[in-house]
């Protein structure tokens, strides 16, 4: 057997030394960011949109003359919302493209499978993905985040529920890990606010019919139903509950009740839906960036992605050599409140390269990160559906 | 990229091994098991937990996972035993279903839908990336090779004769004297403890295992392996799930080829060209790559 | 307590009757061919998508949708049947079987790479329930309850009374026979593929029609399908009716005892009964 290692070894001792020659090569190589998201399965809806802002960000910056001298080089890989695959499809960009940044992760379980792989390889990971365990990872700073973790976005999600006059919430769950801590939370907020929590169902997102759920949810005589769902179930609870009857007020999260929903939907389905989400900086310009480049309103994720190509960027042009390890030790640099506040990647790199400190402000918000890689503030955006269309009701 | 080639040599042990699995339930006995991700997910929750949550060693972990396994396997058969055919295929494929959700809900156990992370695997942290991923490979191989060769002696010992017997004309095989129901048992819960193995070892390799990587697909990728390979053939198990491997794996390179392509069709045509390659095979190779030798059974029955 | 479990019990029955159209679909094909066709899942998808192109592109009204969804799937399902699976056929059922999953993972594909993962839905209003002492029924349910009621009798009317409906009976209870009588196989194969294939077609927009429609439609509700058309007895037409009603009401009244979370799990449990006291189903494997 210990022959057939060592021979094994050598076979593979050959292999390697293209990639010692490619090294050599690298001033004039591209530089290589994975993206990762997810083009089938449940997160379906989103990644299209990822990649084609991770692309277009990528595009704009090689236009303008790259960084450091050098091309950004986008490779896209499908996690098809699942761990297994996700794991195999980082494995593939980390190994074989050698990409310094993995950027998109949308599912929390495809992240939290996926960023062992991330900093044992010293690459760094931007992920969307909101739940909490996910920072707590010992990822040694290769982590960051532009989602906010769940306890943040259901006390503000809780916050809102209230002042709306809301006094008897009803929360109907998708099953999750954190359901139940997001219903406890929920009942905390309501509670200061002088409401209460009446009750949650916790159902299987995977079948096409939830009228008894929704028969128990209504005989609780709830005022507001807070719908904690991902795109499919929510449209299926949403005509349910316009068959029901039920006039109260409903409350859901942003990334299951996109604009293609509502599209999908009759108008008075959705009337009066109110959605809820960390918010892109909708003033921002690189927010109207994102929107011109999706020739759409941007989603939370699109938003989010552009300011990651755009940190690992700006970080590989600060710390002046793009390895993971170096992208890791610039990505909180480029965001220094005494510098220049800049909106775009290619802004942010001419002032770099001209030896100037600069502070990233993206399209998600400031991009500042906490030490354990979670964002230090966001806004929060609430939207009520009306004739079919969102109307602003406030960002804050 | 000699990184990428181990560890996709690694996967390619995994449903080596889940095939192997599958062969003695499905290719010996002839019991079709669409539940098969089922045992596997029995066998990786088993072994994680017993070395995250109780510090079991790593081996006794794989030893629990195969034994438990194999006793849900031995459960499964016979609360199936009377089904045939078709019912059965529903009834495992349920099964695997009814663990997912087990998974999925009994939180305080499973850690539900976040899963459990932080599994340990040998010398992981001590070695490089490529180190670990040469440890594994070299472990899962000598695993799927043990199996294999173990197997392969069952298969052509008088008890798999009886098992290809029982597949053949169960009715044949009872008229001769065998306790049929004793032996399916017996196959099934052989096959259900080597899923489970190839499950323990898959959860101490990602070192990350949920739900969502338990799904009907994989049973599905397994299943097609073996056809591909060759049913029956611990030969044809090892070779179908190496091209499974390299068909799904393979496919992601053809992604350059297709720049005009939208991210989810170029996803699309690489899903879809799995499954044509595999009808292909079906077509080229009815019975496979590697075909059982055909034998005359009623000169082979007892 | 009673209007609760009358709740439950109507919905169970709106949906078995939901889940009854792809399951004789299922079921009618295991009759003729014998083999479990898995492919039923991208097929109801597909009739999902033929009828929203007919519905929201043409601006067609929905019945007329139904109708192309029948007629689209059950065009794709001869063509694939005598692309892929018709070859196969000599290589044993297994085999077949497995290659049709193999041809669903590529027909669903087909239809992502065409429209994309987005969620679409159809152009109908979305109506109110109707309230009657405390229950509720939705007229949608009910026109899609009697819509798949429509189709059923159809179909039981084309296998009483038409000269080829006969054909494909005798075919499914004695092929040795039938073929005696000088019966073609290979047209009722046909025949069996395109009614089966229409059907899991038709079914798939009736779903689509309560929901929305994505390329995981059809796979979403195909366990349950299975499921139907096993209780029931895999080959048995009026068998998938009841077993869809089996699983349909199953599922809802698990929910008295159980967590809504655990409701695919109870179904299988109630197969698991069901076939533990008949090992094939309800119905046994009669074809009518």
């Amino acid at each position: 057997m210990t022959a057939r290692l060592t021979r094994r070894a050598a076979v593979l001792g050959t292999l390697a030394a293209p990639a010692i020659l490619r090294t050599g090569l690298a001033q004039s190589a591209p530089i290589r960011f994975g993206a990762l998201t997810p083009q089938t399965g449940a997160g379906g809806p989103y990644g299209p949109l990822m990649v084609k802002v991770i692309r277009a960000v990528a595009d704009e910056i090689n236009a303008a003359g790259g960084v450091l001298g050098r091309k950004i080089e986008i490779t896209s890989e499908d996690d098809q919302t699942n761990p297994d695959s996700g794991v195999r499809a980082a494995r593939k960009l980390i190994d074989v493209d050698k990409v310094s940044a993995v950027i998109g992760t949308w599912a929390s379980a495809v992240t939290t499978a996926v960023a062992p792989l991330c900093w044992e390889n010293k690459v760094m990971l931007f992920t969307v993905s909101g739940a909490d365990s996910i920072t707590k990872l010992p990822h040694q700073g290769y982590i960051i985040r532009t989602q906010p973790n769940s306890f943040l976005q259901t006390t503000r999600f809780g916050q809102h529920i209230a002042e709306s006059g809301a006094k008897r919430a009803y929360s109907i769950a998708a099953q999750t890990p954190f359901a139940v801590d997001v219903y406890t939370r929920l009942g905390e907020v309501m509670k200061e606010r002088g409401g209460e929590t009446v009750g949650q169902v916790i159902y299987d997102a995977s079948k096409s019919s939830f009228r008894s759920e929704i028969d128990t949810a209504l005989k609780a005589k709830p005022d507001a139903l807070f719908l904690n769902s991902y795109t499919p179930d929510l449209t299926i609870l949403l005509r349910e509950l316009f068959r029901a009857g039920y006039e109260g007020k409903k409350f859901t999260l942003a990334y299951a009740a996109n604009t293609k929903l509502l599209e999908s939907l009759p108008a008075e389905v959705v009337e009066g839906l109110v959605s809820m989400a960390p918010s892109p900086d909708i003033n921002s310009p690189a927010y109207a960036h994102v929107k011109a480049i999706l020739g759409a309103e941007p989603d939370p994720y699109a938003s989010q992605v552009h300011d990651h190509v755009s940190l690992a960027a700006l970080a590989v042009a600060k710390a002046g050599t793009d390895s993971g390890a170096a992208i890791h030790d610039a990505v909180r640099a480029v965001g220094n409140p005494a510098g220049v506040k800049v909106t775009s990647a290619v802004e942010g790199l001419k002032l770099l390269a001209a030896g100037k400190e600069v502070n990233f402000e993206g399209a998600s918000g400031p991009c500042k990160f906490t030490p354990t890689g979670d964002i230090e503030n966001c806004k929060f955006r609430f939207e009520i559906a009306e004739k079919g269309k969102y109307r602003l009701l406030s960002v804050s | 990229m000699e990184n990428y080639l181990l560890a996709m040599a690694v996967f390619a042990g995994f449903y080596a091994l889940m095939a192997l699995g599958l062969n003695v339930i499905f290719g010996l006995a002839g019991m079709i098991n669409l539940g098969l991700v089922g045992f596997f997910a029995i066998g990786a929750y088993a072994s994680a937990l017993l070395t995250v949550k109780l510090h079991w060693p790593l081996l006794a972990g794989w030893g629990a996972a195969l034994l438990l396994s194999a006793l849900a396997g031995a459960i499964v058969a016979l609360i199936t035993a009377r089904l045939k055919g078709d019912y059965l295929a529903i009834v495992t494929l349920g099964f695997a279903e009814v663990i997912r959700l087990a998974a999925s809900n009994e939180i305080w156990l499973t850690g539900g839908t976040d899963g459990i992370s932080a599994i340990p695997g040998p010398w992981r942290g001590m070695a490089t990336p490529f180190q670990f991923n040469l440890i594994f490979a070299v472990i899962v191989w000598l695993v799927v090779c043990a199996t294999g060769l173990l197997l392969g002696r069952l298969s052509t010992s008088p008890f798999g004769r009886v098992l290809r017997a029982i597949r053949e004309d169960e009715m044949v095989a009872s008229v001769a004297g065998k306790p049929v129901l004793r032996f399916k048992v017996q196959a099934f819960t052989v096959g259900a403890g080597v899923l489970g193995l190839a499950g323990a070892l898959y959860g101490h390799y990602n070192a990350y295992i949920a739900p969502d990587g338990f799904q009907p697909l994989i049973t599905i990728y397994v299943v097609l392996a073996l056809t591909a390979g060759g049913t029956g053939t611990m030969r044809g198990a090892i070779l179908g799930a190496i091209l499974v491997v390299f068909l799904t794996e393979g496919t992601r390179f053809l992604g350059g080829a297709m720049s005009g392509l939208k991210p989810v069709q170029i996803a699309a045509v690489r899903e879809g060209l799995i499954g044509a390659a595999l009808i292909l095979v079906l077509y080229v190779r009815p019975q496979g790559l590697l075909p059982e030798k055909t034998r005359i059974l009623s000169l082979e029955t007892p | 307590m009673i209007a609760e479990l009358t709740q439950l019990l109507i919905n169970g029955l709106l949906s078995g009757t939901l889940l009854a159209v792809p399951a004789i679909g299922f079921t009618a094909i295991y009759a003729v061919l014998r083999f479990p066709n898995f492919a039923v899942a991208s097929h109801a998808t597909i009739g999902a998508y033929a009828g929203f192109i007919a519905n929201v592109w043409f601006g067609l009204p929905a019945w007329v949708a139904l109708l192309a969804a029948f007629i689209a799937a059950g065009i794709v399902g001869v063509v694939s049947d005598e692309l892929v699976l018709r070859r196969l056929r000599s290589s044993g059922p297994m085999t077949v079987a497995i290659a049709s999953v193999a041809l669903t993972i590529v027909l669903e594909n087909l239809v992502r790479f065409s429209f994309g993962n987005d969620l679409l839905g159809y152009d109908l209003p979305v109506l109110r329930d109707w309230r009657f002492s405390g229950l509720r029924v939705g007229p949608q349910q009910l026109q899609n309850a009697a819509a798949a009621a429509a189709a059923m009798a159809a179909l039981f009317l084309f296998l009483a009374f038409t000269r080829t409906g006969k054909m494909m009976r005798a075919v499914a209870d004695n092929p040795m026979l039938a073929a005696l009588k000088g019966i073609d196989a290979l047209t009722v194969a046909r025949l069996a593929n395109f009614a089966g294939m229409g059907l899991a077609g038709f079914g798939g927009m009736l779903i689509g029609l309560d929901t929305s429609i994505d390329p995981l439609t059809g796979f979403r509700v195909m366990l349950s399908v299975f499921a139907a058309a096993v209780v029931g007895g895999l080959g048995s037409i009026p068998g998938a009716v009841l077993g869809a009603f089996v699983v349909g009401v199953g599922e809802e009244l698990s929910l008295v005892v159980l967590d809504p979370s655990y409701r695919t799990a109870v179904g299988f449990v109630a197969i698991l009964v069901v076939l533990s006291f008949r090992p094939r189903g309800l119905l046994g494997e009669r074809a009518y």
